[in-house]
């Protein structure tokens, strides 16, 4: 009895210190806000969700590197075509047998704290990435050894010539240079510290993470104070928070509205193709899609304009290969014009009919459930009966895992170099190669192009190995989406990139 | 015997005459047999396909060809709300005679032999009943994964409880009354007492409270599809068909709005229909209404 009562009363001081909290939280940021000194002001901006945890190397959650693209920094870095630029490393050179890369760094770079950024960070984020198998280690499964020959010097040596090392060192802020001091006492996860243009001021769980200008930063000061990250799940919210002055920018728009936005000038909404692919993947580990033309017949029977349409209100580019136009790689190939007669030749010719394909969508992607439903009614016409399962994304992955699925579908996000685009999904060996696909001469390829240092010639390699793939149906590609993004009127100096990195470092804000 | 079976009849007239006379009664009468009739033949009735796609028509406003517009597929909604009446309809009845079923099995049994046999049933009843009715609907969907079946043992499961309590309340009464005791002495076994002499002693009350736990089934079944758990894309749900529709409030107001009202319409009628058997049936609500009629 009295211990019930000693809770209550402990939860009732709990809820009474949360809403003081609270308060002060709230007038803290009113105060940032009004800040006179800081003529630049707090751009505030709303992303669709929380991330998991700040830590770069651990999270694989894109609402964490939303904020994390502004906190650290990588050797090299994409810049809006995706060709890697100078960041950390000002220049670089490669031997002649292309398995030594000796990266010269930046004079003078400090972390957000203030301490130096030398040779020995580098050793140590790279090697901690690998060491510990974390998300990205692949990107480096050619790399020997990674070794600080002088404060400024970073050599690495290779196993094999890899011509896309540069974007596997700075495609993305997964594998940036973090402080050892940082890690080592756990604060990484909510407070971590980097050398990018902001440094994180405060993650308070379920609210905000306020970031405030680095004053260490290497580059040209940013323009901004700092800027506060707020969680929108609703789309519709956001939008109209956008519009009510309470946010100055978001990503997360409803994409039935994007179109008219688009139009209008006040939010500035703008959007460009992004690297994404969305796609439909078939078991070949099961009948009948072991066959090439059941997989053809269903390439046949699918009408990717509507699909396209219905899943994402006309912001995608249709594409029966995975990489877009804007591309250096992209392979124009298009076989597959939605024939119905064409889809039940193909499956006569396998002796398929009155087939019943179970189809795997997530709720956490709703664009899979809405395409699933085009999908069913395009299949339906070739006599083809699909069953649609959605199911909540952790047990999505589950079932991929397990191959218990006829087909799936799921998209690609923000991959750069083509092996990125077909290795992990296609080679027989692949690690996401859940569909099981097979194909010797793919896999020859792959393995090729992986090390081709002739840029001419690693691009017919990937030339081939997309034709390939998509004759034998491996993934049913879709489209590529476009990415939007709104801003106010006071925000000025924001582009929409293509591999959809939130960059607020040349934003100014007119107050 | 002859009595009793005098009386029956003379409820169900009662109702039947009740029913007829007041206005709000015969509303969700009818509005239940337009109901049941779209229900079961809502397919051949429904003017289109329910999965129909054309992506050329998303999104048009309600118009002659499409009295309720068309969604973001370019499905006639109209067709689909008329469909998903079924599902509406099965969920409440498959699951609600579950309830029933169970429940005033379980009550029956614990009202009669109270004893040990009471406290087991009735302390597991009050398990039961201690969730909040959706909360252990989601749990049981979560466990059984979401689909139509599931929705309808889910929301049988939750609406047990009140069964069984209602029946054990009726039959704690009338167990002691003289014509049980008479059946016991005539050596009548157990089950026959409690079929025949017992139940339709309670019926009255189970009747009432079936009419009003389809609304309320109707509702958690709209609620679970909402959250994604009843019924799968692309089957039409009301509950389903408003989720969808959220996100178009500003375009599109007519995807919410029909399944909604509908869901509306549904419940309201079951409640009307429900409230009036009340009237006629429960003895305590009797002498009220009787009194209202008498003095009108």
């Amino acid at each position: 009895m009295s211990r019930t009562r000693f809770r209550l009363a402990g939860a009732t001081i709990a809820l009474m210190l949360a809403a003081v909290a609270g308060c002060s939280g709230g007038e803290g940021v009113d105060v940032d806000g009004n800040d006179a000194a800081g003529a630049g002001g707090v751009l505030n901006a709303a992303i669709g969700g929380e991330p998991d945890q700040l830590d770069p190397h651990k999270t694989s959650a894109y609402y964490s590197f939303q904020v994390l693209e502004n906190v650290f920094d990588t050797l090299v870095e994409p810049d809006a075509n995706l060709e890697m630029k100078p960041a950390l490393a000002t220049g670089w050179t490669t031997s002649d047998d292309q398995l030594t890369w000796t990266f010269t760094l930046r004079e003078g770079v400090k972390f957000s704290d203030g301490s130096p950024l030398t040779a020995e960070d580098v050793v140590y984020s790279y090697n901690r990435i690998i060491d510990e198998k974390l998300n990205n280690a692949y990107k480096f499964g050619t790399v020997k050894s990674i070794e600080a020959s002088d404060p400024k010097t970073v050599v690495v040596t290779l196993n094999a010539p890899t011509p896309n090392l540069l974007a596997n060192l700075g495609g993305f802020k997964g594998v940036a240079i973090v402080q050892k001091a940082n890690v080592e006492s756990g604060e990484i996860t909510t407070k971590p510290v980097g050398s990018g243009p902001f440094a994180v001021e405060n993650y308070s769980s379920g609210d905000s993470i306020r970031l405030v200008r680095n004053d260490n930063y290497w580059g040209e000061k940013p323009k901004l104070d700092g800027v506060r990250f707020t969680f929108v799940s609703d789309p519709t919210v956001a939008l109209q928070n956008l519009r009510g002055g309470e946010v100055h920018w978001t990503d997360n728009l409803p994409p039935q509205q994007v179109p008219a936005l688009l139009d209008g000038d006040d939010p500035t909404v703008r959007s460009v193709p992004s690297t994404d692919y969305w796609y439909l993947a078939l078991n070949q580990a099961r009948k009948p899609y072991d066959d090439v033309n059941v997989r053809r017949a269903i390439a046949f029977a699918l009408d990717r304009e509507a699909i396209t349409k219905a899943a994402k209100f006309g912001l995608a580019t249709v594409n029966q290969a995975a990489i877009p136009q804007n591309s250096a790689f992209y392979y124009e190939y298009a076989p597959y014009t939605h024939d119905v007669n064409q889809a039940r030749q193909l499956l006569d010719q396998a002796g398929v009919s009155g087939l019943s394909m179970d189809l795997m969508v997530t709720s956490e992607y709703p664009e899979t459930v809405t395409a699933a439903q085009v999908i069913a009614s395009q299949l339906e016409a070739v006599g083809i009966t699909v069953k649609i399962r959605t199911l909540d994304f952790a047990q999505w992955l589950d079932e991929q895992g397990a191959g218990k699925f006829d087909a799936f579908m799921l998209g690609w996000l923000g991959n750069i170099d083509p092996d990125e685009f077909y290795y992990a999904q296609h080679h027989s060996d692949g690690t996401f190669n859940f569909h099981e696909y097979a194909n010797p001469n793919v896999d020859r390829l792959l393995d090729q192009a992986r090390t081709e240092t002739d840029q001419a010639a690693r691009k017919q390699q990937y030339d081939q190995v997309a034709k390939q793939i998509v004759d034998d149906a491996s993934y049913i590609y879709l489209y590529n989406p476009d990415v939007a993004q709104g801003w106010s009127k006071q925000v000025s100096g924001y582009e929409v990139r293509t591999d959809r990195a939130i960059r607020f470092r040349d934003v100014a804000l007119a107050r | 015997m002859s009595e009793q079976q005098i009386s029956r009849e003379g409820q169900v007239r009662r109702a039947l005459s009740a029913l007829r006379r007041d206005p709000l009664a015969l509303t969700g009468t009818l509005v239940l047999a337009v109901l049941v009739v779209v229900g079961v033949g809502g397919s051949w009735l429904a003017p289109s396909g329910i999965n129909e796609v054309d992506v050329d028509v998303m999104l048009q406003p309600p118009s002659w060809a499409h009295p309720f517009g068309t969604d973001e597929l370019g499905r006639d909604v109209l067709s689909r709300v008329m469909v998903a009446a079924r599902v509406s309809l099965q969920v409440g009845l498959v699951s609600v005679g579950i309830a029933l079923v169970v429940g005033v099995t379980l009550g029956l049994f614990a009202g009669y032999y109270r004893g040990w046999l009471d406290n087991v049933l009735m302390r597991c009843m009050d398990v039961l009943f201690a969730f909040p009715v959706l909360l252990l609907a989601v749990a049981i969907v979560a466990v059984l994964g979401p689909g139509l079946t599931t929705a309808m043992v889910a929301i049988g499961v939750v609406y047990t409880p009140i069964f069984a309590r209602v029946t054990r309340a009726g039959v704690l009464s009338v167990r002691e009354q003289v014509f049980v005791r008479a059946a016991v002495s005539v050596g009548a076994s157990d089950l026959r007492i409690m079929r025949r002499h017992v139940l339709p002693n309670i019926a009255a009350p189970l009747i009432v409270q079936t009419s009003l736990s389809l609304a309320f089934a109707i509702l958690s079944e709209a609620a679970l599809s909402f959250l994604g758990l009843g019924v799968q894309p692309p089957d039409p749900a009301w509950g389903r068909m408003l989720f969808d529709g959220r996100g178009f409030v500003t375009e599109a107001w007519w995807l919410g709005f029909f399944p909604g009202a509908a869901i509306f319409v549904t419940v309201l009628a079951f409640n009307l229909v429900g409230d009036a058997l009340r009237d006629v049936l429960d003895p305590r609500q009797l002498t009220v209404s009787e009194a209202r009629r008498s003095t009108a």
